[in-house]
């Protein structure tokens, strides 16, 4: 794509989100999604072939229902409201149509199915973007309406969402399936404590962005898609697959990295809450998470896969540049012991 | 404690930034060094804990497994250097790192006085064992190891974590040093009861009991012989000093909700025992043997009086050491013939007579002969029991029996008889592997001379 074209395109997905996050008038923040959807449709089409085009189609599709489904909220909530003002939702029903809304955008459980076929069909670049930054803007408008979300709708959302991302990331060898699954199962940890304690939401979405930020970094460095191709690179690189290994750990929630601080809090924030057997439920459904992680590990970093004797030569060849890796791996697996610093939120 | 905990982890630089020539050398030197401190811990005053920071304390009964942890760890590198003497510089360094990582997450374990604290490095814990046991691990089947010990501890070990936050909403600190003096009674309900199953559990897996034991005899059978040992000895020691630590909260539910886990237990260790006598491979006779004796373990901390308390710390002590060294011993065996089948090693008596002296050494302590500090253990635990319920002598007495006779049964089929004709070319015993069964064997000899060390809080 032309470089002048594509930045452009770019700064208007981003632009998008800065639109949706940084509104307080209903309509821009619907103005801001449409923008964000028409600019993402040309990057998720980088490569021009039937599986890029089917994966943009599902996209816009289902993106594009959400957006009306917003939009109809939208208009129940001027109804009962009489103003545009993001503030709270005024009606039940509002309330319920805009949580699915914000629910078919994310990927949750039941409106999860598009994320494994989407993020399958695009290249790995446009799947970090979909996975990341794209949750950001639905993530936004939920932590604003919060306080009157339906507290049943949004936690049968987010069990089952930690359920299915975790039972159906079990099947898959295909590494973009796996990362879907395993947004999906995020997502429903980040939305089971948006109710209690939304500035937990935020630390939990930005621990999941550099997690799979970094994953994603991995994968493109080595150029592989499936698990099979990921078993080759302690031929090439011997130092990525212990980093697989330590990011792999983290994304689990395994102390002593850092992927284990969301949960804690989160266990934490719904324990003081009195509920008790939600957290313990959602703690356990996180191991069918941790087990294909384990999987991919133990086909990556832990055995010396079998290959054939080309893929040894495969370090002679440049290795492709990964953009701020020492940081991102630092983040992502060694900030636990800051945990005492989140007490700055307050 | 930091004097303990940051030379623990400059073992890790020291190993990456050591020649070829001197990593294990400069390992073991310093690790030795930092366990001859750990050594100054045992002088426990009264009746109080040694308490260096909010952060970290000592009292008599974390201070005898504080000093095993730290000796264990020269012990460990000691042991490794003839299977790693083949690979790559790299990876000799990344085996002694797993292993002092390990080593620094065991101390904090240990000393750590918030019990969140505790459970972090607990489960921290995990990692480089896993990571020991399927990067280096010997056969296939260590994969399969790898998932059953992740999995099946941090199942047991999910609900502690809620347990824990919920515990400190009610009582608002965990704080060890505040708990041990402001002690409720725990209210009856059917709540409570899940919260003692939820504090349970977790060191129930760890333990192991005997219903899910199940991922010992893979662990223990697949790690390396630093993994077996580190395993054997304080791994399972973790989940017991937990046991010891979080009961003291957990009164009155104990009385009636220790009776499943006692009767499992109970019957438990005669049957890992009874299975001991029909095993093949030797390490896993060693690993079930491990069951059996923790099995004892549970029983004293569940019966919850001062001798049991006594029995329990002393025979996790002894447990460690003698397990330990059978491991050593059978790790001997499997770099010379590299089979762990028991009778394709017959004889050796004849082939290394030092060595079935410290093979002598080992069973003897392993089946509690008098006046090793396994028997004191042992019998604390079987006097303790006997007070609380008159008919568990049968069951005990059973068991030491049957301990004695799969010891000496080990014994017999590796030391004595006529060697098998294969083995008569192997090589005679390092000065290495007797200085490691002699590091092993004194401790255990002199801590026979002065036990009240290691009888724990309530001596």
């Amino acid at each position: 794509m032309n470089p002048l074209i594509f930045t452009t395109i770019l700064m208007t997905v981003l632009l998008g989100t800065m639109i949706v996050m940084m509104s307080s008038h209903w309509l821009m923040i619907w103005i801001g999604f449409e923008m964000n959807l028409l600019a993402i449709i040309p990057i998720l089409m980088k490569k021009y072939n039937p599986r890029t085009m089917e994966a943009s189609t599902k996209y816009f599709l289902t993106q594009a229902t959400a957006s009306m489904l917003l939009m109809m909220a939208i208009i129940i909530n001027l109804m009962h409201s009489g103003q545009w003002t993001i503030t709270k939702v005024f009606n039940p029903t509002a309330s319920i149509i805009m949580t699915s809304a914000l629910a078919m955008k994310l990927g949750l459980t039941p409106f999860h199915f598009w994320v494994p076929e989407v993020t399958q069909g695009i290249s790995l670049t446009s799947g970090l973007i979909l996975l990341t930054w794209q949750k950001l803007a639905p993530m936004s408008i939920l932590y604003q309406i919060s306080p009157s979300i339906n507290l049943n709708i949004l936690l049968t959302m987010a069990v089952l969402s930690i359920l299915v991302g975790g039972w159906g990331g079990l099947n898959q060898t295909q590494l973009r399936k796996i990362m879907a699954y395993s947004s999906i199962a995020h997502m429903g940890w980040m939305t089971a404590v948006l109710v209690y304690n939304p500035t937990l939401t935020m630390l939990n979405m930005l621990i999941y962005i550099m997690m799979t930020l970094t994953m994603f970094m991995l994968f493109i460095h080595s150029s592989s898609t499936t698990t099979l191709s990921l078993s080759h690179t302690w031929n090439k690189t011997p130092l990525i697959t212990t980093l697989i290994l330590i990011t792999l750990l983290s994304m689990g929630g395994l102390p002593p990295l850092s992927g284990f601080m969301p949960k804690w809090m989160i266990i934490q924030e719904l324990t003081k809450n009195s509920s008790i057997i939600l957290p313990t439920l959602m703690a356990i459904m996180a191991l069918l998470n941790l087990y294909f992680y384990m999987r991919l590990t133990y086909s990556t970093s832990l055995t010396m896969f079998p290959s054939t004797n080309n893929m040894k030569m495969k370090w002679q060849f440049e290795t492709k540049r990964i953009t701020l890796l020492p940081p991102l791996i630092v983040m992502s697996s060694l900030l636990l012991p800051l945990t005492p610093m989140l007490s700055i939120l307050d | 404690m930091l004097k303990i905990i940051i030379p623990t982890i400059m073992l890790m630089p020291l190993t990456w930034l050591s020649k070829k020539n001197m990593i294990w050398i400069n390992t073991t030197t310093y690790s030795l060094l930092i366990s001859l401190i750990s050594l100054s811990l045992l002088n426990q005053p009264s009746n109080n804990s040694l308490n260096f920071s909010l952060m970290f304390f000592s009292d008599p009964l974390s201070a005898p497994l504080l000093v095993l942890t730290t000796w264990l760890l020269p012990l460990m590198l000691m042991a490794s250097q003839h299977h790693l003497s083949k690979e790559p510089l790299i990876r000799k360094k990344l085996y002694i790192t797993m292993l002092t990582m390990l080593q620094t997450f065991l101390i904090m374990t240990f000393t750590a006085t918030e019990l969140i604290s505790f459970y972090i490095l607990f489960e921290a814990t995990l990692v480089p064992t896993l990571i020991i046991i399927t990067r280096w691990g010997n056969q296939t089947e260590r994969l399969n190891a790898g998932l059953y010990f992740l999995f099946y501890t941090l199942m047991g070990s999910l609900p502690l974590l809620v347990a824990l936050i919920s515990i400190q909403n009610l009582t608002g600190s965990l704080n060890f040093l505040l708990i041990q003096y402001w002690n409720q009674a725990l209210p009856d309900s059917w709540s409570n009861i899940f919260l003692w199953l939820a504090c349970m559990m977790a060191f129930m897996v760890k333990m192991p009991l005997y219903g899910l034991h199940l991922w010992l005899p893979k662990a223990h059978v697949e790690a390396p012989i630093a993994g077996s040992m580190v395993l054997a000895a304080i791994l399972l020691k973790l989940g017991g000093y937990g046991m010891l630590r979080i009961t003291t909260m957990l009164n009155p539910q104990t009385s009636f909700m220790a009776y499943p886990f006692l009767m499992l237990s109970l019957w438990g260790m005669i049957m890992t025992s009874s299975i001991c006598l029909r095993q093949t491979d030797l390490k896993s006779l060693i690993a079930y043997s491990s069951v059996s004796h923790m099995a004892l373990v549970i029983v004293a901390v569940l019966i919850q009086t001062p001798w049991s308390y006594m029995g329990a710390t002393a025979l996790m002590i002894a447990h460690g050491l003698t397990s330990s060294m059978l491991f050593c011993l059978a790790n001997s065996n499997y770099e010379r013939t590299h089979s762990r089948t028991m009778i394709l090693a017959r004889g050796l008596q004849t082939l290394l007579p030092l060595m079935a002296a410290w093979w002598l050494l080992a069973s003897l302590t392993n089946l509690a002969l008098p006046p090793s500090i396994n028997l004191i253990g042992e019998l604390f635990v079987v006097m303790s029991s006997f007070s609380w319920s008159n008919i568990t002598i049968i069951l005990m007495g059973a068991n030491i029996t049957i301990t004695a006779l799969y010891s000496l049964y080990m014994l017999i089929t590796t030391q004595r008889g006529k060697y098998t004709h294969h083995i008569n070319n192997i090589k005679p015993s390092f000065t290495r592997e007797n200085a490691l069964m002699a590091l092993h064997m004194t401790p255990l000899l002199l801590l026979s001379l002065n036990p009240k060390i290691i009888l724990g809080f309530t001596y």
